[in-house]
């Protein structure tokens, strides 16, 4: 999920960049006191989920969580998510510093969309539809992002067919468990403290 | 809910099977002279091999001195002829590159010794060379104690390696640490600005 140093072009490396700094330019300012909290939390989740190896089969995946990201912050998943990756990048060697812009953008973009479609969906009266919406937001973000992941390998001269699908096919495991992950976590929200998602979204900056 | 949970977990089991591919975020390549070739091993930080993969040989002008493939273990040998700084290249695939340099010094000796950018004759290297061809002997344990010494380091060479690979606790914790600052120092700014906007009475 980490795109590493050197394996884009330097178009893409710098269009990756200039987009993050918009969509960070966008996060901060719908970045609300009350939002504050939850966002880094979520970005301390992330931090920390790319650490935990979930061995299957043959080799191991790790998790993402920017699609619970995306529900919970909109656009504000953007710094949440950069804070997360710098951090990564500086201790971890994952991705790298110069790839920081493309790989905000790869994660953070698909959690804003995802978050933009599902918002109706969690509010749902019945919580159990609404934790549908939160599986589909879950496994729905890892797919938009494989999806980034392969157009900017593509841009950088990748065959988009077999690298689309390397990307899709290996993550498919991550989509379930982050379907159910997230599944979880907006049916324990509605069930436990409903006005969450409320609470967050009723501050626009 | 439980059925639903149920029938899920049956589809993580059945699509787990068709999940092939190393996810690791980290690429490691790394190479050592090895008598007169270059030896090399690249893999994925959880400890796959990179298997079959074609690592481009290049220059620092941007040449291709040559390419070569990985085995099932990873490894490849390369048999330099050049004293230039050598590039390895390798695309896994899926954004994952590993890329590194050896120096002319890190290149085997033989090739350190005599070449200083034009490629020297075969016969310069026999007549001038008094301190490089002992007699074959010499030679043939020299080469013998190299390849012990190297059968003995590998193990450790992976150990270093994958010890490099460990985060520890306390790096996880800083990462926190860092975080919470970050969420400390917006709290403040935006408590700030609310303030500014609405003064208290």
């Amino acid at each position: 999920m980490h795109i590493v140093d050197g394996a884009l072009s330097s178009a893409v490396v710098i269009g990756g960049a200039v987009l993050t700094v918009g969509g960070l330019a966008l996060g901060v300012r719908s970045l609300t006191l009350e939002k504050l909290p939850a966002a880094g939390i979520l970005s301390a989740t992330f931090f920390v989920a790319s650490l935990i190896h979930v061995p299957i089969g043959p080799s191991s995946v790790h998790l993402i969580m920017n699609g619970l990201a995306g529900l919970v912050l909109g656009w504000s998943a953007f710094p949440a998510l950069f804070v997360g990756l710098l951090l990564q990048a500086v201790f971890f060697g994952f991705g790298g510093l110069t790839v920081l812009g493309v790989n905000t953008l790869n994660i953070a973009l698909p959690a804003v969309l995802i978050g933009l479609v599902c918002q109706q969906g969690i509010r749902h009266a019945n919580p159990r539809i609404a934790a549908l919406w939160g599986a589909l937001a879950g496994s729905g973000a890892i797919a938009l992002t494989t999806l980034c992941v392969a157009v900017a390998l593509v841009l950088s001269g990748q065959e988009f067919i077999p690298a689309a699908k390397l990307v899709f096919l290996s993550h498919i495991p991550i989509m379930v468990i982050e379907g159910l992950v997230c599944a979880a976590a907006v049916y324990l929200i509605r069930r436990v403290n409903p006005t969450v998602f409320a609470s967050l979204e009723g501050h626009p900056a | 809910m439980k059925r639903l949970f149920s029938t899920s977990i049956v589809a993580l089991l059945v699509l787990a099977g068709s999940a092939s591919s190393a996810l690791a975020h980290k690429v490691i390549a790394s190479g050592y002279a090895a008598g007169d070739k270059i030896e090399g091993e690249v893999g994925f930080s959880n400890g796959d091999p990179a298997i079959n993969t074609t690592i481009s040989i290049t220059a620092p002008d941007g040449r291709t001195l040559g390419e070569v493939q990985t085995n099932a273990e990873g490894l490849f040998t390369f048999t330099p002829t050049e004293a230039v700084p050598h590039i390895f290249r390798g695309d896994l695939g899926a954004g994952h590159v590993a890329e590194f340099r050896m120096e002319v010094s890190e290149l085997p000796r033989a090739l350190q010794g005599g070449t200083a950018g034009a490629a020297p004759a075969p016969t310069a290297s026999t007549a001038s060379g008094p301190a490089v061809t002992a007699s074959p002997d010499a030679a043939a344990l020299q080469a013998m104690i190299a390849q012990a010494v190297r059968d003995e380091m590998r193990p450790l060479k992976h150990e270093i390696a994958a010890y490099k690979e460990h985060n520890s606790l306390q790096t996880i914790l800083g990462g926190i640490g860092y975080i919470l600052g970050l969420v400390g120092i917006s709290f403040y700014w935006l408590a700030h600005q609310r303030l500014k906007k609405q003064p208290p009475q």
